[in-house]
């Protein structure tokens, strides 16, 4: 089976329509007035929106398949379906807008991955943006990787706001003055000019995956960094692009036998030598790289057993985990399955300190959605910068959050419609019985294809990034904003 | 009363699955439990060739259904030991009967062997495919699986012959259906044409791809001749000596899917043709010819079937 030449200009000539649109919308989007607010303090669950991003059509190439917070908070990034990387900055505050901080503006924007075409295999290779990890800052310059299905590279993003002028021999343009024209000599001066943001690929880390990769995770050593695809995990050294070790290789001898693939996977972040990888049919697994070179074996293995009540045919598939996250703290590993969020001690395998609900009343559903393929969406989770509240996406636009302490919970959800700028988000609720209240939404009508997958808070503040298909939702606390 | 399991069968990937439990713990009943087993069933195996052309199906996807279709299977198993006891208290009615058999075919179609008369299990008609050889071996548990076979069998449109649930009923319908070569190599997928019944199964899949073109109203007219050639087809699978040495992940694999383009165009009569559109026996037998291609010893024909299953499991899994 080989592509049809025309059909494959084709595709690119659509790729490239949709990517102009995308540029369009960029524009208006920087262009526009972005959202202040200054409210009321609220609590934790009253956040509101600061900013909401919307490209015109959202068909395709910028649906956010991606959403990471830097180390300080004040950089977002961004990756799409298109290959493309937002990153947006934080405002300094100003002092005739004392409340204008947490304002968040596209600061860059480019293309990290560009559609492929595997030859050997003729398979398409997407540009998608599976993840974006940022690396500790070590100067003035910031650095991400970016990883599509195959390929993780390393951009380097530097700001220039000053440029030399004043060349003897050169004019404004650059171009080579006529040499009897120059009749004295200066000296070049450096002058001011409009902030420039320049990102330039530094490393492109190619060829190590067979399979698709999934997470990328950047070492606490700050040298080193994993990549996992669904059977292996690679460790490369941030440097070295043209080899990489396998420390995870889950692949057996024969295919057939194959009944479970890597899902998610990452570092510690105090310890370089532990990682934890998660598993298709809900187990985490712990990897100390000290106890050899192939972690084949597990350090530690987390796994809940089944509760025989409630097996069904969709048992398997509901209990793969989407997502791990490791507390800030490194003591607790957060967990996501396609209906419940665990919290596990890593001094406790044998079940989860703690269990949330994220929509158990999906439950009486999953042949549904199994058959429209919503069974398989990958919801991923996030720790706050304390480690006490946990926050993962849901249907229909909404987004549950989970106080560990007061085991409060709340639905929000991301809407043009309801978060108005400085608007505080009211939590919604979605009813399941007969009996509904006023502005419940009942399990029938809720949405399956506004789907919240990725969510990002600040590591140290209540601001949460939340991408719903194409938009990017910024929140934060109103008692937050209060304080400055 | 084959074509009504049919699209008893559709109506439920339409509008049937909201709201059905699925546990089978609580399922109001035993019958519905097997309904909805034998629509999860389909699902996944519709979802396994559903994806979109030329991207790598995601393999964490393709694995998770994959074991879903082997806990079904494990389930069909073990029910089967257990049948004759369900027998015994109650009388297969139609939906139970129907849903039970219409698994087996579709697991059993393509990778269909040639049947050596000789064997004595052969003439026992049963779900083959899905059930061990040392399963079928049994002689209570074959024994016992003909009666359900004769539910279904016992009502067909009058055009069809009177199938009867021996072999050599078989037989004469292979004889019926009996291809001629030429449209057999045409297809390009059969390189084995020296048994009847190997011409037979390769012949009612290329059927179906080559009525394709024509248009859903060729199908449809073709429809009740495929669906005969299905009964035949379905007891020719219970060669034992095919059953050996074929593994459970084998028929796993690959005869679910082939076995699906053979087996829903005869259902999709009732109006759900657009649904199958996707996924066309044409499309199925383009990748499947590269892989036939190989060379076989004619009394080891079930071979070539193994080496396509891996091939299949290939392209699958992406390895």
């Amino acid at each position: 089976m080989c592509l049809n030449p025309l059909l494959k200009r084709a595709l690119l000539e659509i790729l490239l329509a949709v990517d102009s649109a995308f540029f369009r919308s960029l524009s208006r989007l920087s262009l526009g007035k972005s959202y202040i607010q200054h409210c009321p303090a609220e609590d934790m669950e009253g956040l509101s929106s600061i900013y909401d991003v919307e490209s015109e059509d959202g068909v395709g190439a910028d649906i956010i398949s991606t959403a990471e917070f830097n180390h300080t908070g004040d950089l977002l990034a961004t990756g799409d379906k298109g290959g493309r990387v937002v990153i947006f900055q934080r405002e300094s505050e100003s002092k005739n807008e004392p409340y204008s901080q947490g304002e968040y503006n596209v600061y860059s924007t480019f293309q990290s991955h560009e559609p492929e075409f595997d030859y050997l295999k003729s398979l398409e290779i997407e540009e998608k943006i599976n993840k974006i990890k940022w690396l500790p800052q070590q100067n003035a310059a910031h650095s991400l990787l970016s990883t599509n299905d195959k390929t993780i590279k390393l951009w380097k993003i530097t700001e220039r706001d000053k440029r030399p002028e004043g060349y003897n021999l050169k004019d404004e343009e650059g171009k080579l003055k006529d040499l009897s024209t120059v009749t004295s000599l200066q000296v070049p001066v450096l002058k001011p000019m409009d902030l420039m943001v320049e990102v330039s690929p530094r490393r492109i880390f190619a060829n190590g995956h067979t399979y698709h990769v999934n997470s990328i995770s950047v070492n606490s050593d700050c040298e080193t960094y994993m990549s996992a695809d669904d059977l292996r995990i690679n460790l490369w050294h941030l440097a070295i692009t043209d080899r990489s070790f396998n420390i995870v290789d889950i692949k057996p001898a024969n295919m057939e036998d194959l009944t479970e693939v890597i899902t998610a996977s990452e570092f510690h972040p105090h310890h370089c030598n532990l990682f934890v990888y998660s598993s298709s049919k809900g187990s985490l697994r712990l990897c100390d790289m000290r106890a050899s070179a192939l972690c084949d074996k597990h350090s530690k293995l987390y796994e809940e057993p089944e509760d025989p009540s409630s097996r069904s045919f969709f048992s398997e598939i509901i209990s793969s985990v989407s997502d791990v996250k490791f507390s800030h703290s490194g003591r607790y590993m957060l967990a996501r399955d396609y209906l419940t969020v665990k919290v596990w001690d890593l001094n406790m395998e044998t079940r989860p300190v703690e269990t949330y609900q994220v929509h158990d009343y999906l439950r009486s559903k999953l042949c549904s959605l199994y058959e429209n393929d919503c069974i398989f969406d990958k919801f991923e989770c996030a720790w706050n910068g304390s480690d006490s509240v946990i926050m993962t996406g849901a249907y229909n636009n909404f987004f549950r959050m989970f106080d560990r302490n007061t085991k409060r919970d709340v639905t929000l959800e991301a809407s043009r419609e309801s978060s108005k700028p400085r608007a505080i988000l009211k939590p919604r609720r979605v009813c399941v019985g007969g009996k509904r209240r006023k502005d419940d939404i009942s399990v029938d009508s809720l949405d399956f294809t506004k789907k919240i997958l990725h969510t990002a808070w600040h590591p140290t503040e209540n601001i949460i990034a939340i991408a719903a298909t194409n938009n990017l939702y910024i929140f934060q606390d109103k008692m937050n904003s209060d304080m400055h | 009363m084959l074509g009504k399991g049919g699209k008893r069968k559709f109506d439920e990937d339409e509008d049937g699955l909201e709201g059905k439990e699925v546990s089978p713990a609580d399922g109001p009943s035993k019958v519905s439990y097997t309904l909805q087993r034998q629509t999860i069933f389909n699902i996944s195996v519709m979802k396994l060739y559903n994806h979109r052309p030329l991207t790598e199906p995601s393999l964490q996807k393709t694995v998770l259904i994959n074991n879903m279709l082997r806990r079904i299977q494990e389930e069909l198993k073990q029910e089967g030991s257990l049948r004759p006891v369900f027998l015994a208290t109650s009388q297969p009615t139609d939906p139970l009967g129907d849903n039970f058999r219409e698994v087996q075919p579709a697991f059993s179609h393509l990778a269909t062997p040639p049947a050596h008369p000789t064997d004595s299990a052969s003439t026992t008609p049963l779900e083959s495919c899905l059930t061990p050889a040392s399963l079928l071996e049994d002689d209570s548990f074959c024994t016992s699986q003909t009666i359900p076979q004769d539910g279904p069998t016992d009502l067909p449109s009058p055009t069809t012959q009177p199938v009867k649930d021996s072999f050599s009923s078989a037989l004469d319908e292979i004889e019926e259906l009996c291809p001629t070569p030429t449209s057999a190599e045409a297809v390009g997928a059969s390189t084995i044409a020296d048994t009847a019944a190997t011409d037979n199964s390769k012949e009612s899949s290329g059927e179906s791809a080559l009525q394709k073109p024509e248009g859903v109203q060729e199908n449809r007219i073709n429809e009740p001749r495929l669906m005969d050639s299905l009964p035949g087809n379905f007891e020719i699978t219970t060669s034992t000596g095919f059953l050996t040495d074929l593994t459970l992940d084998d028929i796993l694999f690959a005869d679910i899917d082939t076995s699906m383009y053979d087996f829903d165009p005869c259902t999709s009569a009732t109006g759900a043709a657009s649904k199958m559109a996707p996924v066309s026996a044409d499309d199925l037998l383009k990748t499947l010819a590269p892989y036939s291609s190989q060379p076989v010893t004619p009394n080891q024909p079930f071979k070539m079937d193994l080496t396509e299953l891996d091939h299949i499991m290939e392209v699958l899994v992406g390895s």
